[in-house]
Parts: structure tokens; sequence; C-alpha cells
């Protein structure tokens, strides 16, 4: 299995009217082949800021975007935009965006919008478009007679099946799914779940999967990263991570998440998560940590190297 | 036997959704023969996929819905049809927490005010009581230093600090029954635990009878004594908290637990045993058991008459024909 895609110091702050919110700062991670990173984390520490320069679809009011992204042994952010925009964006990469279901447009057919990439991205014509949107539809569970339907008629569910179609249909290595599921109930939740695994086997594509529910991780997790205010903090193995994280913030959120079949104590993190403006000096996470060191309120902690892909960014690792 | 606080039999609440000038009157039946019993200080989660009727059942329970059929016992009085007047007192024993932290509470009033508002439409104590009552009342969810949170807005609070606003404000007037309508659904995973930890332990404290509304059913575990399952307008299933999560009975609490996952590398590998399909029409439900087209036990009777509640001992409860004896 070869590496597919490595991120490299990825940086996207924002100019705002009350200064530079520092969305995505200094984050690295390596992605393989087949393989499917999930990305977790509270609200607003930047997971969907990251989807997005690794896609790079920004909003205008950008302040910084830099860094390097290989993928597939090229430099993908050196490429300019019609470049990018040709090879790389829908053909090699496409994302289902958080809240998408609910911007589909309401006056066009389903079998349209689905097809549209193919239009814009390979050059198809309308009716092979449409035509390759049918079998699409199928594939992620949706009779392809609501091809010609419009989105009102369909169900949440069905919106979102049709909204990850649309991001299938150029059969791109890597699909980024930005809270695929979250709006959506638990049994239908279940059954696209289902769906993604059978379409990961199927075409042995690469999952980048954003969710703040870190059970529902689990269900696609090769590897986690776990994000707190604009950096990752920890990567680890799904079998390490679910059992027995490394870094604190990491260990406090998996001792929040309730489970179903076996009791533990719930607790949670006191206080809450860093402006983004002007974030804690020294490790983010030190003025809610439960063993911050002097050290942590001071310097940045290096990331970790603990073997095995395992990296965690925290003073308690460090060897001094 | 100790007499229930809440009673409630056979409630309906059906939205009249159109009415032509000939044609019959149609009707979306939200709420649909509802029962079931709530004792002194117990704390029941209400669990439904979204559209099963659980806020509509909340909001006629405490009468900010007209029932349509049934009734409702509060304290051994009937309040089914109690006109606006007679309702002040039970305005007080009663009393909810909505959904959305964000728009729950009034923009232009600070905490103080917010919270001041219902001790002065039920004329409680004087200005100083009330005062110290506020302060207390903030202690008790933890909004500390107290001076400094009474005089805020909403807009300068966190999601989960409106949130123990509105927790505060639902108790200020120490009702017996609390219905708390996904208090916690749009806050993050830790500040969802802090909040429910808080409730549960002021429900407990207090004696509050407690119906948490959700469709997480994971936490249920924690808050509560009671699971009810609500399936398109249906109690479906009705039994303690451990029970049901451990031995659930009825074909749709058992697709339930099964979809959702516990943290586990595991969970990757496997595809879970899910039905298909999502939930019927409320306006022309499925006739027999509204379950019955998505349930992979499904007999002839289910397509024709509606299940009873069965009981299966110990508070176990479940509306499905499998468990009938015939
Ligand atoms: N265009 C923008 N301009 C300024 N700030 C922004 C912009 N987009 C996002 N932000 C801020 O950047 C931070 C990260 O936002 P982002 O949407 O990436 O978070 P997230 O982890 O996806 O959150 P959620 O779980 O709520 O979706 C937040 O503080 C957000 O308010
Ligand atoms: N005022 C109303 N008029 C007509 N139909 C209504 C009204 N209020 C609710 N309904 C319908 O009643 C059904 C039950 O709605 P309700 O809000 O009680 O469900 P719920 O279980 O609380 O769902 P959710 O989990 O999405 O909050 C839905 O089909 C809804 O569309
Ligand atoms: S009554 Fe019949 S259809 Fe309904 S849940 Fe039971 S077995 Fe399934
Ligand atoms: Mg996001
Ligand atoms: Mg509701």
């Amino acid at each position: 299995m070869g590496v597919l895609m490595e991120v490299r110091g990825l940086r996207l702050y924002y100019s705002t009217r009350k200064g530079v919110v520092k969305a995505v700062d200094n984050v690295s991670f390596q992605l393989m082949e087949g393989e499917t990173l999930a990305v977790v984390g509270e609200s607003g520490c930047g997971k969907s800021s990251m989807a997005k320069a690794i896609i790079r679809l920004l909003p205008r009011n950008v302040h910084t975007y830099d860094g390097s992204i290989i993928f597939e042994g090229r430099d993908i952010m050196k490429l300019d935009e019609e470049t990018f925009r040709r090879e790389v964006r829908w053909r090699k990469i496409s994302m289902v965006f958080q809240g998408a279901m609910n911007s589909l447009n309401p006056v066009l057919k389903v079998g349209f919008q689905v097809g549209e990439p193919l239009m814009i991205y390979d050059g198809l014509s309308k009716e092979e478009a449409i035509a390759r949107a049918r079998k699409m539809l199928r594939m992620v569970g949706i009779h392809e007679a609501f091809a010609d339907r419009y989105p009102f008629e369909l169900s949440g569910g069905m919106k979102q099946r049709a909204v990850i179609a649309m991001a299938l249909i150029t059969n791109p290595r890597l699909v980024i799914l930005d809270e695929p599921t979250s709006a959506l109930d638990v049994i239908t939740q279940a059954n696209i779940m289902n769906m993604l695994k059978r379409v990961r086997d199927e075409y042995g594509l690469s999952y980048i999967f954003i969710t703040h529910d870190i059970a529902l991780s689990s269900e696609l997790a090769d590897k986690v990263a776990v994000m707190y205010a604009g950096q990752i903090v920890e990567v680890a193995d799904a079998e390490i991570f679910y059992r027995e994280p490394s870094h604190p913030y990491a260990q406090k959120l998996m001792a929040s998440v309730p489970t179903l079949r076996t009791d533990k104590k719930l607790e949670f993190i006191p206080g809450a998560p860093p402006s983004l403006l002007e974030p804690p000096p020294g490790c983010r996470f030190h003025p809610r940590c439960p063993y911050a060191m002097d050290i942590c309120r001071r310097e940045e902690p290096p990331v970790i190297d603990l073997g095995g892909g395992h990296k965690v960014k925290c003073w308690l690792y460090a060897k001094r | 036997m100790a007499e229930p606080l809440l009673r409630v039999e056979n409630l309906c609440k059906w939205f009249e959704v159109r009415r032509g000038l000939f044609s019959k009157p149609l009707y979306l039946k939200a709420v649909d023969n509802v029962s079931f019993e709530l004792m002194r200080g117990e704390a029941v989660s209400l669990v439904g996929e979204s559209g099963s009727g659980k806020t509509t059942l909340g909001r006629t329970i405490l009468r900010l819905l007209e029932p349509t059929k049934g009734r409702i016992i509060f304290d051994g009085k009937d309040i089914t049809h109690l006109r606006p007047k007679e309702l002040m007192w039970y305005r007080r024993e009663a009393s909810l927490v909505q959904q959305d932290p964000y728009g729950a509470l009034p923009s232009f009033m600070n905490i103080y005010r917010i919270l001041e508002e219902p001790l002065l439409i039920h004329k409680v104590g004087d200005r100083e009581e009330r005062r110290e009552r506020i302060f207390k009342a903030l202690e008790e969810v933890r909004l500390t230093p107290v001076e400094d949170f009474a005089f805020k807005y909403p807009h300068m609070l966190s999601g989960g600090q409106l949130q123990r606003v509105a927790i505060a404000r639902a108790l200020i007037l120490r009702p017996k029954l609390v219905i708390a309508d996904e208090p916690v659904s749009m806050l993050d995973a830790s500040v969802r635990i802090e909040i429910l930890t808080l409730m549960r332990e002021l429900q407990e404290k207090r004696r509050i009878s407690f119906i948490y509304i959700t469709h997480d059913l994971s936490t249920t575990r924690y808050f509560s004594e009671w699971i009810y399952i609500m399936y398109a307008g249906h109690l479906m299933e009705i039994a303690p908290t451990k029970e049901l999560i451990s031995n659930p009975q009825h074909p749709y609490t058992q697709a339930l637990l099964a979809a959702i996952p516990d943290p586990d590398p595991e969970n990757r590998k496997r595809f879970r045993k899910v039905p298909p399909g999502e939930p019927p029409s409320l306006i022309n439900p499925p006739p027999g058991c509204r379950f019955h087209p998505r349930c992979p036990y499904a007999m002839d009777i289910c397509r024709r008459e509606e299940p009873p509640m069965i009981d299966l001992g110990g508070g176990h409860r479940v509306k499905c024909w499998l468990y009938a004896k015939r």
C-alpha cells in the first residue's frame, strides 16, 4: 500500500475585523491508499477549514494559505487554479460538504445534479452524464427512477445519498466526507455507513471522514486525527486510538463518549475551547489540561513520534 | 402502591392538515393512543426518530398543545381540558427546557430578568426574596460568580451556558415535572455530558419527575431509570433502562440499538443489521402495526390489526404481536 497523500505544514488563516483566525495551523499527516482517516474534534476546531484547504475551495477572506500537499507524488499546492481544477478537484479529490443535502438546487432534477461534475470536469454531454448518474444512484442505494425527480421528493436520507453519489461520480481516489450523516436519524445513518463501507471496498478509495461523533468515527476510521484549536494533537491507528489515546485532550474526549453497551464513568472537559484569534501560548490545551506543566504554558509542544505512525503533540511524551 | 405523579391515558394529538369545503378533514396523527405512568422523582428518556412525535407528546402533556383525545392526570387532578386560567398552577408545577439554547431565551433581557419573569408572573416573593432565589438558582447551575452572570445578556454566553440558564429558568418555580426536549443535541459532546450530569444531579436532589426527550439512546443509560421508545406516534416499548438496552423486545427497538455504534475499531470491518426504509407518513400511516413495512418478522396480523401493549412483567411492556398469547 503506497502513500496517497501527505500533508505538511498546512495553514489556513482567515482575516476578520477582530483579527486573524488561525483555523488550520501547521497541520501535517499522511494518508495511505485505500485508507480512511477520521478527523474528530469539537465544533469550531477547524475540521471543515482543513477539508476546504485540501480541496482548495476557500472563502474570500483568506489571510494565509500555505504548506504542501503531496498527492500521488506531486505537490498539488503548487498547481495553478486552472490545472488544479482540471486535474485534481473532483477528478482525484472530491468532497461531500457539511449540510450539502440542504443545498441541492430545488429546481434541477436529481439525476442532472448528480451528473453535473461529469459535465464540468470530464466534458461529458448531458445525456451521458445523466446515464452515469443513474448508475451511481443505484450504487448508493437510490432507485434510478429518482434521477428524474426533484430534491423535495427525496427523504433526508436519500438526499444525503444523492450528494454522496455526486462526490463519487468522477471516480476520485479520495473523498472528503464532512459530517455526512449528522442531521440524520440513527437507522438512516447506519444504512449510509453500510453503503460507504460497500463503496470503499468496491472502489478501494480513501475517505477523510470528518465528524464530531467519536463513536460514529469508528465506523470507518483506519486512523484517527484529533483536532484542537486548529491543530492536530494526535494521529493514531484505530486500534490504538479507541482503546488508549495518548494526548490528554484525546483521553478526555474519549472519556466523554457515552457507551450503550458498557458502563463507565462519564467525564467532561471543564472550560471551553480557546479563541482561534488569540490561542493560548505554549500548548493550546494547557488551560484545560489536568497534567499541564510549566513548559506547557510557555512553549508549543513538538509533534512526538511514538512509532508505527502514532504521533502526539504533547510535552508529556518528550524526552528531555 | 404510590400514586404516580403523571398518568397519561390513550392520549392523542392529531393535527388537522387539510379541510376542503366538501372533503372530510385529514389528520396527521402525531401522537396516537399513548398511555404511561410517571412516578415521583423518576427520570424517563423518551427516545425516537425525527418526526416520531416526541415534541408533540411533551408539549401536549404540558398543555402547550390541546389534546385531541385521551386524559392527562397530574398529581391526581384531571388537567386534560383545563382552561387557561385554571392552568396557572399547572404551569408552576410543570415546565419545559427547549432544544435550541440560542432561540429559547429572549435576547433583550439579561439573565436576571429572564429568571425573574416566571417569579413575577406567579407572584412569588418580594424583591429581596426573588433576588435570593435567582442567585441561588444561578449557583445551582454553576454559573458563577453569579454577580457576573446575572447581568449578562444571552448573546454573551456559550451554548452550554445558555442551556444552564434555561435549566435554571425551568427549575426556578420548583416544579414537580420537567420535560427537557433535546436539551443538549446542539452542544458539543463534552458539554452535553456536563449539562446532562448537572440536570440529573438537580433532578435527583429535588426529586423531580423528569422526561428527557432525545434521539440519542447512548446517553439514556446514564441519565434515566426508564426508556420509552416511540415510533410514528406510538409508544412501542417501555422498560427500565438497563433492561431495555440489554433485552430489547420490540423489533424496532432492536433495530435502533443495532444502529448505534460504541467506539470500537472493529466497527469499520462489519456491516450493521438495520432495516432499510424510513418511518411512514403520519397522515396515512400503515394499518396494523406502524412498523410492519420495515419489520423482518411481520406476520399477517401485523398488517391488519394494531398490536396491543403487552405486559412482560417487571415494568417491561411492548406493543408487538410477537408477544401476544393467542
Ligand atoms: N470564512 C471565515 N472567516 C472567518 N472565520 C471563519 C471562516 N470560516 C470559519 N471560520 C472560523 O474558523 C474556525 C474553524 O471553523 P470550521 O468551520 O473549520 O470548524 P469545524 O471544526 O468544521 O466546526 P463544526 O464542527 O462546527 O463544523 C471557527 O472559529 C470559525 O468560526
Ligand atoms: N403544528 C403542527 N401542525 C402539523 N403537523 C405538525 C405540527 N407539529 C408537528 N407536526 C408533525 O407531527 C409529527 C411529529 O412531530 P414532532 O415534532 O412531535 O416529532 P419529534 O419526534 O419531536 O421530531 P424531532 O426529533 O425531529 O424533533 C411530524 O410529522 C410533524 O411534521
Ligand atoms: S407487531 Fe409485527 S410488524 Fe410490528 S414489530 Fe411486532 S412483529 Fe414487527
Ligand atoms: Mg465543520
Ligand atoms: Mg422534537
